[in-house]
C-alpha cells in the first residue's frame, strides 16, 4: 500500500461573498453561497470550473455541477455533520494519489441563519440529528431533545466530573476565540459596533451569559450563520501551475464513534483519537510538530475533547493549551482557530469548510489580506491540524497541512 | 397519568416489544445476548458486540448510577416546552451499558448540587403517557 501523503495540494481557499449577520433582508440560499464560494475561489486559482474533475460536497454535488456544467468523472456527496469536509478532503487526497483524477473541488453553501429566520429554527446539519431515528424512542426523542446543545452539555458535564476542569477553563476558549475575531474583520463577532457580543469578551462574561443548558452558557455556544466555503485540490505535478502557492496534504485520517450520544463509551473522548492518529502516520509527523490548530468548536466542550484526543495536550489537561491567553493574537502557545472560530467568526450548521479556508490562508501566508484578516493575524506556522467534528461529537476528520517549502 | 403531554414513542415490538410490555408493569426489561452474554441498549436485533442473533429479554433491577447530566434550560417539544428547566441524564446500568433519560425530583436551580450526585445510585420510574406506553423517568435514591 503506497503513503498517499504529499500526493495532493490545496491550491486556494475562498469564501461565499457575504457571510454572517449582515446578509440582505430576503436572506441567500445554500446555492447562491456554494456557487459564490466556487467563482471566488476558481478565480483566486487562475482555473475554470470547466477543469474541475472531482466533485465533493455534503449532499449538494449534483446540483453544483449542474449549475457550472460540470461534467465530473468524481462524485462524493459525503454528508456526515460539519466533519464533512476534512472527510472531502481526504477522498480528494486518495483519488488523486490513485490517478483517477488530478483536479478536485470540496464546496460548501448553507444559510443557516437564513433559514432560521425564514422558517424557523434552522435544519442545517446541525448535531443531534433525527430524535426518531433508530434507537432514538430511547434517546433524545421523548424526553424534548432539540439539537446540539442540548446533547453537548452532558459532555461538558462529564469533562467537569471526570477531569476536574472548570468552567472557567472552557470558558478560556471561548475569550481567545473572540480575540482572534478582534483581528478578522468578516468575524460576526469581530466588535462591539458588529454585535454587543462582539470581542473582545472576558471569562466572567462567559460565565455570566445566559445559561442555555447547564453547564453550557451562551458564549461556550457557536454562532448560527450564513456562509459558503470552497477549496480547490489537485496533484503534486500540477501543484505549482497556479497563481496561488500550494498547501500539502501531509496526512488526513477520518473516523466515527457513533451516531448517537447514548453510544459513547466515554462522553470526554470522540474518534479524533483514531481519525488523528491515521492522519500523523500518513504524515510522519506527530502533536509535537503542529504549529496551528483549527479545531472545530460547535461549543468550548468540542474544542477541549478534541485537542486531548489529538494529542495536543494530556487526557483531562486541554486547559494547558489556552490559559492566560496562550492560544490567542500574540500568544506563547499554539495559535488555534484564528480565524475566530465558529464561536465568533462564522458557524452555518456545518462549519468544518472554514477550518480549510483558514488552514490555507495561515499556510500560504495570505492571513491579513485587509478583508480575512488585518494586521496581527498571520502567524508564522508551517504546519496545521485541522479537525473537523460532526454530528454529535459522531465523526472526525483530520488533517496535517504543510506550508510550500 | 391520563394528561401525558409530551411525546409519546411509538413502540417496535420487533426490536423492543418486551421492554414496553414490561414497562407497563413497572419492570425494566433489557435485551441480553445467548452467546456472549452481554446486555445492549438500545434494543437491536442482533448482539453489537458478538452479532450472535440469539437474544433473550430479561427483568433488570431497575437500578443504576448516575453518568452525567445536564439541565435543559430551554426545549421545543410539546410538553416539555411548557415545562421549565428539568435535567436529562446518561444512566450507568447495573447490568451493562447505558440508558438516557430524564432525572425526577431535582432542584434545577442548583445544579451543583446534582452534579455533586455523579456516580451516585438512581433507579427507574415508568410514567404512564398511554395505556400502551410507559415512559422511563429516573429518580436518585434516597
Ligand atoms: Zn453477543
Amino acid at each position: 500500500m503506497t503513503n498517499p501523503s504529499m500526493a495532493a495540494a490545496i491550491v486556494g481557499a475562498a469564501e461565499s461573498d457575504e457571510i454572517g449577520f449582515a446578509l440582505s433582508e430576503k436572506g441567500t440560499t445554500n446555492t447562491q453561497l456554494h456557487i459564490e464560494a466556487i467563482s471566488n475561489v476558481c478565480k483566486q486559482v487562475g482555473i475554470s470550473p470547466s477543469e474541475i474533475e472531482g466533485v465533493f460536497s455534503a449532499g449538494f454535488t449534483p446540483q453544483i455541477a449542474e449549475y457550472l456544467h460540470i461534467r465530473p468523472k468524481y462524485i462524493d456527496g459525503t454528508a456526515v455533520g460539519g466533519s464533512s469536509f476534512e472527510l472531502h478532503v481526504h477522498h480528494a487526497l486518495a483519488a488523486i494519489a490513485a490517478g483517477v483524477i488530478d483536479v478536485a473541488l470540496v464546496s460548501h453553501g448553507e444559510s443557516g441563519r437564513s433559514a432560521r429566520k425564514n422558517q424557523g429554527r434552522g435544519t442545517g446539519g446541525r448535531g443531534g440529528g433525527d430524535p426518531w431515528a433508530p434507537g432514538a424512542a430511547f434517546s433524545g426523542g421523548p424526553y424534548g431533545g432539540w439539537g446540539a446543545p442540548f446533547n453537548y452539555a452532558h459532555a461538558m458535564t462529564r469533562h467537569l466530573h471526570q477531569w476536574g476542569s472548570t468552567k472557567e477553563d472552557f470558558a478560556q476558549i471561548a475569550v481567545s476565540a473572540r480575540d482572534w475575531a478582534t483581528l478578522n474583520p468578516r468575524a460576526v463577532m469581530h466588535s462591539k459596533e458588529t454585535d454587543p457580543n462582539g470581542g473582545p469578551i472576558t471569562v466572567q462574561d462567559v460565565l455570566d451569559s445566559r445559561l442555555i443548558a447547564w453547564p453550557l452558557s451562551l458564549l461556550d455556544v457557536c454562532l448560527v450563520t450564513d456562509h459558503g466555503g470552497a477549496v480547490l485540490i489537485v496533484s503534486a505535478e500540477k501543484a505549482h501551475s497556479f497563481k496561488t502557492p500550494p498547501v500539502w496534504i501531509a496526512g488526513a485520517g477520518e473516523s466515527m464513534g457513533h451516531w448517537d450520544m447514548l453510544e459513547m463509551d466515554d462522553l470526554t473522548l470522540t474518534s479524533a483519537v483514531n481519525s488523528g492518529k491515521t492522519a500523523y502516520q500518513m504524515a510522519g509527523m506527530g502533536p509535537g510538530e503542529m504549529e496551528l490548530g483549527m479545531i472545530y468548536d460547535s461549543f468550548t466542550v468540542t474544542v477541549g475533547i478534541t485537542v486531548e484526543a489529538l494529542g495536543l495536550a494530556p487526557r483531562g489537561g486541554f486547559m494547558e493549551l489556552f490559559e492566560g491567553g496562550k492560544s490567542g493574537p500574540g500568544g506563547s502557545g499554539m495559535p488555534i482557530n484564528t480565524n475566530g472560530g465558529g464561536l465568533s467568526f462564522s458557524h452555518s450548521g456545518m462549519y468544518g469548510m472554514m477550518l480549510l479556508v483558514e488552514a490555507y490562508r495561515q499556510l500560504s501566508g495570505t492571513a491579513e489580506d485587509g478583508v480575512n484578516g488585518i494586521a496581527g493575524k498571520q502567524t508564522s506556522a508551517q504546519t496545521a491540524i485541522v479537525n473537523g467534528t460532526g454530528g454529535s461529537l459522531s465523526t472526525t476528520g483530520t488533517l496535517v497541512l504543510v506550508a510550500d517549502q | 397519568m391520563t394528561d401525558y403531554n409530551k411525546p409519546i414513542p411509538d413502540p417496535d415490538p420487533y426490536t423492543s416489544g418486551p421492554f414496553w410490555e414490561g414497562a407497563k408493569e413497572g419492570k425494566l426489561m433489557l435485551p441480553r445476548c445467548n452467546d456472549c452474554n452481554r446486555v445492549h441498549w438500545y434494543p437491536r436485533i442482533l448482539c453489537p458486540f458478538c452479532y450472535s442473533r440469539s437474544i433473550s429479554w430479561f427483568e433488570a433491577s431497575g437500578e443504576g448510577t448516575l453518568y452525567s447530566f445536564a439541565v435543559q434550560q430551554r426545549a421545543f417539544a410539546p410538553g416539555w416546552a411548557e415545562e421549565g428547566p428539568y435535567v436529562t441524564c446518561f444512566i450507568d446500568l447495573n447490568e451493562g451499558d447505558r440508558m438516557f433519560g430524564v432525572l425526577l425530583d431535582v432542584d434545577v436551580s442548583k445544579p451543583e448540587d446534582i452534579f455533586a450526585k455523579i456516580g451516585s445510585k438512581v433507579s427507574i420510574e415508568f410514567v404512564k403517557a398511554n395505556d400502551d406506553v410507559h415512559v422511563p423517568y429516573w429518580k436518585l435514591a434516597s
